[in-house]
């Protein structure tokens, strides 16, 4: 369903990405791993097309994303994204955050629209928080509205960035969960992610970057318990 | 000190007269400057490189020239080199309004690209269009930037278009000057004139600040 040829990026003279060759199956659950400046926020967000690429070609269900402005712009609505520092809104409330895209993008009613974000809010466990603005919310509510924002558009893909790095640590859980109960639901994801258990726990593919490389690419028994380059081995003495 | 106000009071409502000028020549100035000004801000952050560059040549020629040499351009050079001839209110009007839209412009811009790059972002992986994003994602938060410094502009032009003065419009400034030449009371007639000024831009400021605090609430 995703597939990255040869992708390489450059800003200037800084390469983030090196030639990275990668393909991911629909339903997957990915964890992007490795350290501070290796690219994985970069190989992220050239799958919706936040980044393009300086070599190479990302292809999500057989269609070359960079090719138009029109497969971009289709790719988009149906890849959802979730920052780091949530980007809500903040001049509408959580549920005009959560509806605006559909009504405007999928060209929903508003009815039919206010009735699904209300349902996805209540998946989030937001219910009672619907006319709130987002400076009212905590972090980790913030980061819930976030992810029902991104999944009111239906997206076959979720991409998390860092979703829980700007979160204070008590309210890390709470959205770890609402990402676990979306795993293995049909939707394809990738995580990056510094939450070594959570990535252990929740993802079928591990993959590490340092520099730019793909280095390993493997699943996460096999990445925690038996990591086959010395440079994996030493980033997991560091954090585990 | 020697003040005789009561040799000019006669002559104040031939001031005043020029209130409906001013405030004519700076409310259609503002207007001009705004929606001038809104169209360069657009081209300013446009992906179309003619457009940008226009808009930042445009800016840096009427920010990086006196006003009262465009002017004077406007109303003496005009007629002499394409042999049309414009009177001193448009010339004033077009003046004043061509060089405010530069200073609005970069408000405007500056004001839209001061919203969090995390907002397109956000809006752009929802696939939502690039006009759409501006409208209802980056235009009502940059609204709150924007608002404060334009009032400032329109302040600062009231008070600036005091200078029409030296084509002959017969604005308030003018007029206090002609009464001071009248009746050599030089000094009573342009402190009614400054009055007049201080109390205009004054209430443009209150109510700047009013909505300032309003935005921010």
């Amino acid at each position: 369903m995703i597939q990255i040829n040869n992708l390489s990026k450059s800003f200037k003279n800084n390469t983030v990405l090196k030639d990275i060759s990668l393909k991911i199956n629909q339903g997957e659950v990915v964890a992007l791993i490795g350290p501070s400046g290796s690219g994985k926020s970069t190989l992220l967000r050239h799958v919706n097309g936040l980044e393009t690429p300086s070599n190479g070609q990302v292809q999500v269900d057989g269609v070359n994303i960079f090719e138009s402005d029109k497969n971009l712009q289709d790719i988009r609505s149906s890849v959802g994204m979730v920052f780091q520092h949530f980007n809500l809104f903040p001049h509408m409330n959580v549920l005009q955050n959560v509806s605006y895209a559909p009504i405007k993008v999928r060209k929903l009613s508003k009815e039919l629209a206010e009735k699904k974000a209300l349902e996805l809010i209540e998946k989030v466990g937001l219910s009672d928080h619907i006319k709130k603005n987002p400076a009212q919310l905590s972090g980790g509510q913030k980061q819930r509205v976030a992810i029902a924002r991104a999944l009111a558009m239906e997206p076959k893909i979720m991409l998390f960035d860092e979703p829980t790095s700007a979160l204070d640590p008590e309210m890390v859980k709470e959205v770890l969960d609402v990402i676990k109960s979306l795993a293995h639901t049909g939707v394809t994801m990738l995580i990056v992610t510094h939450e070594m258990n959570f990535a252990k726990e929740v993802a079928d593919r591990i993959i590490f970057l340092e520099e730019g490389i793909l280095l390993e690419d493997s699943n996460p028994v096999e990445f925690f318990n038996n990591p086959k380059t010395d440079r994996a081995k030493e980033f997991l003495a560091k954090i585990l | 000190m020697n003040l005789d106000f009561s040799g000019v009071i006669p002559s104040i409502p031939f001031i005043l007269e020029g209130i409906k000028v001013t405030l004519a020549i700076v409310s259609m100035s503002i207007l001009l400057g705004f929606v001038l000004g809104s169209i360069l801000a657009v081209f300013k952050i446009s992906d179309i490189k003619v457009l940008t560059f226009f808009a930042s040549a445009y800016t840096s020629i009427f920010r990086g020239t006196p006003l009262i040499l465009q002017l004077m351009i406007i109303y003496y050079g005009l007629p002499q080199t394409f042999g049309i001839d414009i009177s001193e209110f448009p010339a004033a009007i077009l003046a004043l309004g061509l060089n405010s839209a530069a200073y609005v412009s970069e408000i405007i811009r500056a004001g839209i690209q001061a919203v969090d790059k995390g907002q397109s972002e956000a809006a752009i992986a929802l696939g939502v269009p690039k006009r759409l994003m501006l409208l209802d994602i980056i235009f009502p938060q940059a609204i709150r930037n924007i608002l404060p410094a334009l009032i400032n502009e329109f302040t600062s032009l009231t008070k600036e278009s005091a200078i029409v003065t030296v084509i002959g419009a017969s604005d308030v400034m003018r007029r206090a000057y002609m009464v001071g030449s009248d009746t050599y009371l030089y000094m009573e007639s342009l402190m009614i004139a400054g009055v007049f000024y201080y109390v205009l831009v004054s209430l443009l400021s209150f109510a700047g600040k009013k909505l300032e605090v309003k935005l921010q609430g």
